[in-house]
């Protein structure tokens, strides 16, 4: 199986809301793209210093006279969680995305079908793009794998 | 004109939904939807399976997205992706342009939701310079919507802003992710489209751009306003003239029933229409006779809107049961 891209990363709290965007060339059209991505971990463990974020979005978005009732309750959004996202684009555009929470996905994108998120179609040769969206790292550090292989059956 | 109820605001597993299009409509059928637009976060690859599953359903299906951002999240209609990754929380006009260029449609969704970590990017943080982008507002989010507390605040949001004269629709979103035998009921959004015209991106978009929308538990709650002989209808703008402005107008609210089982309590319950406007409350009266009728003429200077409400029993708690899209009024 053809590697066309592999890569791994370390992400910080302060590396929420960012998107890291990997650009790699596929030198003739393929027959499919298998996409493996997977980051560790998914939850955070830490009690007290997820209290704190909980009480802090409660200060930041709920409405002050409802605050206190909901600081009671601050366990129900236990636990909390990352979220990566990944979406890719083609040489001329977008091809998809998967906005869901599991931490390992497999995607295969062919001329004729693809993983749902995805829309099917030629693998052209030409720039793609695939873009991680750090929505969210509540955790001290998150690691994320990107692989990218040519894929060996057609779908 | 004829009113279809649609839910506007669904997930697949295109993006984390659990059940497919077909187990949605299917379910959507039973609920007596006419239609739903399939908004899944960030993609629209759902949309491949839609024209066999209108076929075997009969329910319409309009393409839509959920921009699922770090600084809210924001429903499109009609139009195809739209670039969202390229913009910070100053730039959202530029992102509503690059929709309403392809014909769409952009509605803010649940705008007072729980933001990140506790759920990322669903409280509405972008910095809205110009309120006339804003197509609609989703001021009632999930099922039981009129009795959320994050409601409350968009309903809030969205009467303000037709205070300060923006004309601004208000949907429901059930943000309907799988199809179980939820006790809890979501609204419907009734939309208004002429007899003539499909049920069809182009008639969605154009319904809710005009304004021509009934939330409702269940019941279709109508009204008209009558003004020098003509009468106006939700979403409708009458222009007055000076000296016309102090005359009196005459509201006729109407109700049909939804013939869902399960929806009909206006049948048996305690129910009373309330008229509320810029001005306030201007009136209230219970629905009477065999066709569910209410009539009052009102008097009241410097309307720039009006809309009826539906309050009673729900479930045994005292509610909303409905509201509509207001009537507009101008001077010139």
């Amino acid at each position: 199986m053809h590697e066309l891209l592999a890569v791994e990363g370390k992400l910080y709290p302060s590396s929420s809301k960012t998107h890291i965007t990997y650009q790699f060339h596929i030198p003739t059209p393929l027959p499919s793209l298998q996409i493996d991505f997977q980051y560790a971990p998914k939850k955070s463990e830490d009690k007290s210093g997820s209290r704190r974020l909980i009480e802090q979005s409660i200060e930041q978005y709920v409405h002050p006279s409802m605050q206190a009732a909901y600081m009671d309750k601050w366990e129900q959004y236990m636990p909390l969680q990352n979220l990566l996202t990944i979406s890719v684009d083609d040489p001329s555009e977008f091809r998809g995305s998967a906005h869901r929470h599991p931490e390992k996905q497999s995607y295969l994108l062919a001329t004729s079908s693809a993983s749902p998120g995805f829309i099917p179609g030629a693998i052209l040769e030409g720039i793609w793009r695939i873009t991680i969206s750090v929505h969210c790292v509540v955790t001290p550090d998150c690691n994320y794998l990107l692989r990218v292989t040519e894929g060996e059956q057609h779908l | 004109m004829k009113w279809h109820p649609f839910e506007l605001h669904t997930h697949t597993p295109h993006s984390d939904g659990t059940h497919t299009l077909l187990e949605m409509c299917k379910q959507a059928k039973e609920l007596g939807l006419s239609g739903i637009a399939l908004t899944d976060h960030n993609t629209v690859s759902g949309l491949i399976d839609s024209d066999e599953v209108t076929k075997e359903t009969g329910v319409a299906i309009i393409p839509g997205m959920e921009w699922t951002t770090f600084y809210g999240h924001m429903l499109t209609l009609g139009a195809p992706y739209c670039e969202w990754r390229d913009l910070g929380p100053a730039d959202i006009g530029k992102g509503i342009e690059r929709v309403h260029q392809k014909g769409g449609i952009v509605g803010i969704a649940h705008p007072y939701s729980m933001g990140s970590p506790i759920c990322t990017g669903c409280h509405w943080e972008y910095e809205i310079t110009d309120w006339n982008q804003i197509d609609y507002i989703e001021v009632w989010h999930e099922t039981m919507p009129s009795l959320r507390n994050h409601n409350a605040q968009a309903f809030r949001l969205w009467t303000d802003l037709l205070n300060q004269g923006f004309r601004i629709a208000a949907t429901a979103g059930r943000d309907w992710h799988r199809s179980d035998n939820d006790k809890n009921l979501a609204a419907y959004t009734y939309l208004g489209i002429e007899d003539s015209e499909p049920l069809s991106a182009l008639s969605v978009v154009d319904a809710i751009s005009r304004g021509r929308l009934c939330i409702s538990m269940g019941p279709l709650l109508l009204f008209k306003i009558l003004s020098d002989q003509r009468a106006y209808g939700i979403g409708e703008v009458i222009g007055r003239t000076g000296e016309e402005r102090k005359r009196a107008l005459t509201i006729n609210v109407s109700l049909q029933q939804a013939n869902i089982p399960e929806r009909q309590w206006i049948a048996t319950e305690a129910h009373s229409v309330i008229i509320e406007s810029n001005q306030g409350e201007l009136c209230r009266g219970p629905l009477s006779g065999e066709d569910f009728q209410f009539s009052e003429t009102i008097e009241a200077d410097n309307l720039l809107w009006v809309r009826a409400r539906l309050y009673g029993l729900q479930e045994g708690l005292l509610a909303t049961l409905a509201f509509t899209n207001p009537i507009y009024l101008e001077s010139h």
